[in-house]
């Protein structure tokens, strides 16, 4: 009654959503993946421009979802392309979804087993974290929404708290000297960092839900931009504390940042648990995201508008069996680059596919102006 | 009615009929029950006549205190009866506001008598003559439910409805400070069990027209007054209707003896433990509340008022946030906040650190949590188990004992048991730190309900840390936060503001900000009139 019964979102909730989307295993990760590309110092700047770039796309999505008010990409495609080829997208979209949750919950159990839990079986931590995740997804994209905002100034506090302790063996001099190549192994940097801001194609459904969709293309700069300022920040403090040397010879990097932190005297002296913590819950964000995705993909496909729930707890055996795929953590991270072409397929080819289609049906003039 | 128990059976036989002369004649001094049983009975002159509360009578008659009192209007000879119920109605003020106007002070302007009596004769002895506030005029069938509030019921002979006269004479206890929710600085009111006795109190408080209440009647077989209250042009709309709709739609009871069955009918989700409503006996929090816009729910026989909607943030906090100055409210508000965490977590943190991850603490704090540990036999989850519900019996039973023993039993449980245990290698030393500290801080969380919340939440963090480290303790953090997001009371989010995020509601949330900072109602409830501080100029 006092909230909106439809399942609404506001500005500031999509830039949540969009930044919670976003970071995840890159803030572990990206600083090697950058500097493996580079060879240089110079990936924090490579991690600007990538984030420019994903600003771009994701304004340019934003828009283009404009241009179909109050319809999802599951919905628009279907109106465009017909029933039979509109279906095949929406599984297509379903598909990248279900691969990037269990992408996500393996990386996650990947990283737990490895830090916090080397006793437990990997099967356990995967399948609380799916539970968890189908707990939220049933409620909707609203509750979603709102834990992400929850979450947000958590992560915020507790990140910065980590990454500023480094600070005390932070070195300019790891950083210096700035482009000592030139452009080309930071533009070489770009193609990996623009790939971390996985996370844009969320523009395909969100203005859908919001209560003022003008409002999109704000909130995804936005949004993006709060996951650049942490994805630079971290790659500046890791490569920083750590060097060039040392990263790219690292799985995930910022935890040992956090691991060669220590503060004596203080209860704690070792502060990666805070930062595994974080990183949980913010991987947490993407998988239950993508969940829900794939869950509403589904309900369209199917349309049957009844069976969120069932496909919701459907899903659950098939990304937790597809976080089983990769057998090695070399393969996992084979499957976060098949990722990263399967968004180039959902945010490029099939946008451009369906604009080009709706033109030729002469489908936009109705709604451009 | 002094001698009202003495008399009764007498009493209760119906038309007995008095001469006018006589009655006339005998003096108000003498209390009407008794001159009643000296008047001879005047045969079966006037039969005929049948009072309507006659069946009442002999349905309920011999089993209830009913009395009845036939009397004539002074100069007339039209009959009246006066029917009340002896434990709850004030005789005094029946004698004196009812028998006293009608024995000694009746005319009627005209020349009527008992041959052509008026057809208006209600009306007239209600504005003419009847020197009390609350006059009704009922159907003679739906009599029975004033009378068991304590009201009198007149009935005169001819009428077709019936008088029903507020006579209620309510016992209730003194007012009293309120015991569950005690302050160092603050009104030391709080409610008492009677609905009119609050009622009054936030009248006093709250001296504004706009102040609504709405009454109803809960209980099937009861028939407690409940009473809605809200503050008109501040109030949601949408909220009052719902609250209303749901109390409409409660299940009927026999009997609601306690505002906190209201709070569990109306609730929209019984599967959580945390309160959806706000229990309170402080007039002072009620006021706030209303002004911000919340509705207020009140039941006659407890002293607990029902708040709702309910937000996680108003579990952790006191009326004294706002009477203290801002800077240390702000700080205490912060300890509460950190109190909660402890509460929560603390025995799982705890248990994670020592089972899972030793690496994580600093060496020599390892070190010497591992020596405290030796020879205690069991893990630590079983460990924190056993001491954690050792305490919660502790306190049970200090809470259900007299105060003195009460305090004997903690003393005792605490110390004694506590300090053997270590003895006896049983717990760590540790643990029992732990423990304790866990307690306190459960303590200063000021809603009797939301501790017991976080009491209950503290036993499945500690199982999820026993099973998965730290891990689990993130995981069960993580559930938390999804059930709270996911809760609603009365349509607001349970963890707004800080999701969804109403950034100027902030002001009164982990912090309570100065005064003049906040200068609209919480955003969260959209009440119709959003600004609460106007600056002095604008007053004008």
């Amino acid at each position: 009654m006092l909230t909106n019964l439809q399942d609404r979102i506001t500005s500031t909730q999509t830039t949540v959503l969009v930044s919670s989307f976003i970071l995840g295993l890159g803030i572990l990760t990206l600083p090697r993946a950058v500097t493996d590309e580079t060879g240089t110092p110079d990936g924090w700047i490579s991690v600007i421009l990538g984030g420019l770039v994903a600003m771009l796309a994701g304004s340019l999505l934003a828009k283009f979802s404009q241009c179909f008010p109050g319809k999802t990409f599951y919905q628009y495609s279907q109106d465009i392309a017909g029933k039979w080829i509109g279906n095949i997208i929406c599984l297509y979209g379903v598909g990248y979804f279900t691969l990037l949750a269990s992408f996500e919950v393996r990386a996650m159990a990947e990283v737990t087993d490895f830090f916090l839990l080397p006793a437990t079986p990997k099967e356990v931590t995967m399948g609380m974290l799916l539970l968890a995740s189908a707990y939220l997804v049933v409620g909707g994209l609203n509750a979603v929404a709102r834990l992400y905002e929850g979450f947000l100034p958590i992560t915020v506090i507790l990140f910065f708290l980590v990454l500023f302790m480094g600070f005390k063996e932070f070195d300019v001099d790891h950083l210096r000297p700035v482009l000592s190549k030139g452009w080309l192994p930071v533009l070489q940097g770009v193609k990996t960092t623009s790939l971390s801001y996985l996370g844009l194609e969320t523009m395909l459904f969100l203005p859908a839900f919001m209560d003022k969709p003008r409002d999109s293309v704000k909130a995804v700069v936005v949004g993006i931009g709060i996951s650049m300022f942490f994805y630079v920040l971290t790659v500046i403090i890791v490569i920083g504390v750590l060097t060039v040397d040392d990263v790219v010879t690292l799985t995930f990097p910022t935890i040992d940042l956090a691991r060669s932190v220590e503060l004596e005297g203080v209860f704690f002296e070792r502060y990666e648990s805070f930062l595994l913590a974080v990183w949980i819950l913010q991987i947490f964000t993407t998988l239950s995201l993508c969940h829900y995705f794939a869950g509403l993909g589904l309900r369209h496909v199917f349309a049957n508008e009844n069976w969120f729930r069932p496909f919701v707890y459907g899903l659950l055996p098939v990304i937790y069996g597809l976080g089983w795929v990769p057998t090695t953590i070399n393969d996992m991270f084979a499957v976060g680059d098949l990722l990263g072409y399967l968004l180039l397929g959902l945010i490029v080819v099939i946008p451009l596919l369906l604009l080009i289609i709706a033109k030729m049906r002469g489908m936009l003039h109705a709604n451009h102006s | 009615m002094t001698d009202g128990r003495k008399s009764k059976t007498s009493r209760i036989r119906k038309a007995r009929p008095l001469s006018p002369k006589k009655l006339s004649a005998t003096e108000p001094s003498a209390s009407p029950g008794a001159r009643e049983d000296e008047t001879p009975s005047g045969g079966g002159a006037n039969q005929a006549f049948v009072d309507p509360f006659q069946r009442l009578i002999e349905e309920k008659g011999t089993r209830t205190e009913l009395r009845t009192r036939e009397f004539y209007l002074r100069g007339t000879n039209i009959r009246a009866v006066l029917l009340f119920l002896n434990e709850l109605a004030d005789s005094k003020m029946i004698n004196e506001h009812v028998l006293k106007p009608l024995l000694i002070n009746f005319r009627l302007s005209d020349e009527a008598d008992g041959a052509n009596m008026p057809s208006n004769l209600l009306d007239i002895i209600k504005d003419r003559f009847l020197t009390v506030n609350d006059v009704i005029k009922v159907a003679v069938s739906d009599v029975s439910s004033h009378i068991f509030h304590g009201n009198a019921a007149l009935w005169i002979e001819g009428a077709d409805e019936v008088l029903v006269i507020n006579t209620k004479n309510k016992k209730s206890r003194k007012f009293a400070e309120p015991l569950t929710e005690a302050l160092v600085r603050g009104p030391r009111l709080g409610f008492n069990e009677s609905l009119q006795d609050n009622l009054a109190i936030l009248r006093q408080q709250v001296a504004n027209p706009n102040l609504s209440v709405i009454t109803k009647h809960v209980g099937q077989r009861t028939k407690k007054e409940l009473a809605i209250v809200y503050f008109a042009g501040i109030v949601n709309e949408d909220l009052l209707q719902e609250v209303e709709r749901r109390i409409d739609n409660m299940i009927e009871l026999d009997d609601i003896p306690e505002s906190g069955y209201i709070e569990q009918l109306i609730e929209e989700n019984h599967m959580t433990l945390f309160p959806q409503l706000q229990s309170t006996e402080r007039p002072d929090r009620i006021v706030a509340a209303l002004l911000e816009g919340r509705v207020v729910i009140l039941l006659d026989g407890t002293p607990f008022a029902l708040i709702a909607p309910v937000t996680f943030a108003m579990l952790l906090q006191s009326p004294e946030d706002y009477y203290e100055r801002w800077i240390p409210g702000s700080l205490i508000r912060l300890l509460r906040y950190f109190a909660a965490f402890l509460t929560i977590f603390l025995p799982s943190i705890y248990i994670a650190f020592v089972s899972f991850h030793q690496g994580l603490i600093p060496t020599t704090l390892a070190i010497s949590i591992a020596a405290t540990r030796e020879g205690v036999p069991f893990p630590s989850i079983i460990e924190s188990f056993v001491m954690e519900i050792a305490i919660e019996i502790l306190r049970e039973a200090g809470l259900r004992l007299p105060k003195p023993v009460g305090q004997t039993v903690g003393l005792v449980g605490g110390l004694v048991i506590g300090e053997a245990a270590v003895q006896a290698g049983i717990v760590s030393p540790i643990m029992v730190i732990v423990v304790s500290l866990t307690a306190i801080s459960s303590f200063v969380i000021p809603q009797y309900a939301g501790g017991i919340s976080m009491r209950v939440l503290r036993f499945g963090a500690m199982i999820c840390a026993g099973v998965l480290g730290l891990f689990g303790v993130i995981f069960y953090f993580l559930i938390l936060s999804i059930h709270l997001v996911k809760l609603k009371s009365f349509g607001v989010p349970y963890v707004s503001p800080a999701a969804p995020i109403y950034l100027s509601d902030w002001k009164d949330f982990v912090l309570r900000l100065p005064q003049k900072m906040m200068t609209r109602r919480p955003k969260m409830l959209f009440t119709q009139d959003e600004i609460r501080l106007r600056s002095p100029t604008k007053r004008k």
